[in-house]
């Protein structure tokens, strides 16, 4: 049971679960693809995909330093 | 040699098979799914096709039907044998049980069938006019069973099928669990008056959480990806209603040829096992933060 005590590096953030950098790195990797699956279904026809990437790339940022 | 030079000595041939056997493979689908490639086109060479697989995938209802119901399949399998799991595995280990090491190994003998003989076999066990299974069900109930055209009948006989073969797996999973759990927290538990199903929640499932978790995530990585035994059982049939997304892959892959479309289906599967994984991971660890 000793490897779900949680980590040194873990910490809170604005995320609802404790998170250290590679889950911040994960969940935003996560939202990307996500984002970009939708954005090709739903809005593709009316804004082209480069506005996910940066929408994406930016809450990334905010993820990684915020979560 | 430094302490962690050793560690790392040790861990590098498995690293390296794991590298050579699960990355290299990984990062060729992922170039393969950019690529519009079929070897059987009037053009079999790779064509750059950028996130034109992606796009078609996301519209194509086949695909996103498959997936739904390969999900729904998981679902009902995984929570299934748990459950069937764990109320076998504490009739194994009760000690009052009359013949229980040969009931162990009855028991367990489905795991070490093949894949592709348990579909077969429960294809002669279901085929109508020949199978038991059809004969005995009209016979006691007055049921038409019949797999090749009751698209229920088929989804249900595979998820049955599931359970046959795979529930042993979860028994023997908690078995080891439930036997290396230590007494003293039980006791105690009865001792300030804890009922079963409090004993069970309360002590039981926190304990064995490790085990459930370890079980849980084989159990739902296999559902996610059967392929043999549905196809051995029903072909995916009847019209798709077990064309399981396994099963969807291999069609585009290998009869129709379509490697790059096969590729961005089996990476977009990999994102929602990974997904569905972690999910599972942080809901049954609970990493609850300060944001709650």
């Amino acid at each position: 049971m000793g490897g779900f005590q949680p980590e040194q590096s873990e910490r809170d953030g604005f995320l609802p679960i404790r998170t250290n950098g590679f889950d911040r790195g994960f969940i935003s990797v996560v939202i990307l693809i996500l984002v970009h699956l939708l954005w090709m279904r739903f809005l593709e026809g009316l804004l082209p995909l480069w506005v996910a990437t940066v929408l994406c790339l930016a809450l990334a940022v905010f993820i990684i330093r915020k979560g | 040699m430094r302490r962690s030079n050793i560690g790392w000595l040790f861990l590098a041939p498995a690293t390296l098979i794991l590298f050579v056997v699960g990355f290299i493979p990984f990062l060729y689908i992922l170039y393969v799914g950019f690529f519009d490639w079929n070897s059987n086109a009037v053009d079999p060479t790779l064509r750059w096709a950028g996130l034109q697989n992606y796009r078609n995938l996301v519209f194509d209802a086949t695909f996103l039907n498959s997936l739904a119901r390969t999900l729904v399949f998981a679902f009902i399998v995984v929570v299934s044998e748990l459950l069937l799991g764990y109320v076998l595995a504490r009739a194994l280990m009760a000690d009052r049980l009359w013949g229980r090491q040969f009931f162990r190994t009855i028991h367990t003998l489905p795991i070490v069938v093949a894949p592709i003989a348990v579909g077969a076999t429960w294809r002669l066990l279901c085929v109508p006019g020949f199978g038991i299974i059809p004969y005995y069900l009209k016979l006691w109930f007055g049921i038409d069973y019949n797999i090749s055209t009751n698209a229920y009948h088929a989804f249900g006989t595979a998820i049955v099928m599931d359970l046959w073969h795979w529930t042993p797996f979860v028994t023997l999973s908690l078995m080891a669990g439930l036997t290396a759990l230590p007494k003293e927290p039980l006791e105690q538990a009865q001792i300030d008056g804890g009922n079963k199903l409090q004993i069970f929640w309360y002590v039981i499932v926190p304990m064995l959480k490790p085990v459930l978790l370890t079980t849980v995530f084989i159990r739902l990585m296999d559902a996610l990806r059967s392929v043999d035994e549905v196809w051995m059982l029903t072909k995916g049939g009847p019209a798709e209603a077990t064309r399981f997304i396994g099963l969807h892959i291999w069609i585009n892959v290998f009869p129709k040829t379509d490697y790059g479309y096969g590729a961005a289906m089996s990476l977009l599967t990999l994102y929602v096992t990974i997904v569905l994984s972690w999910l599972l991971f942080v809901a049954m660890t609970g990493r609850k933060g300060g944001a709650q």
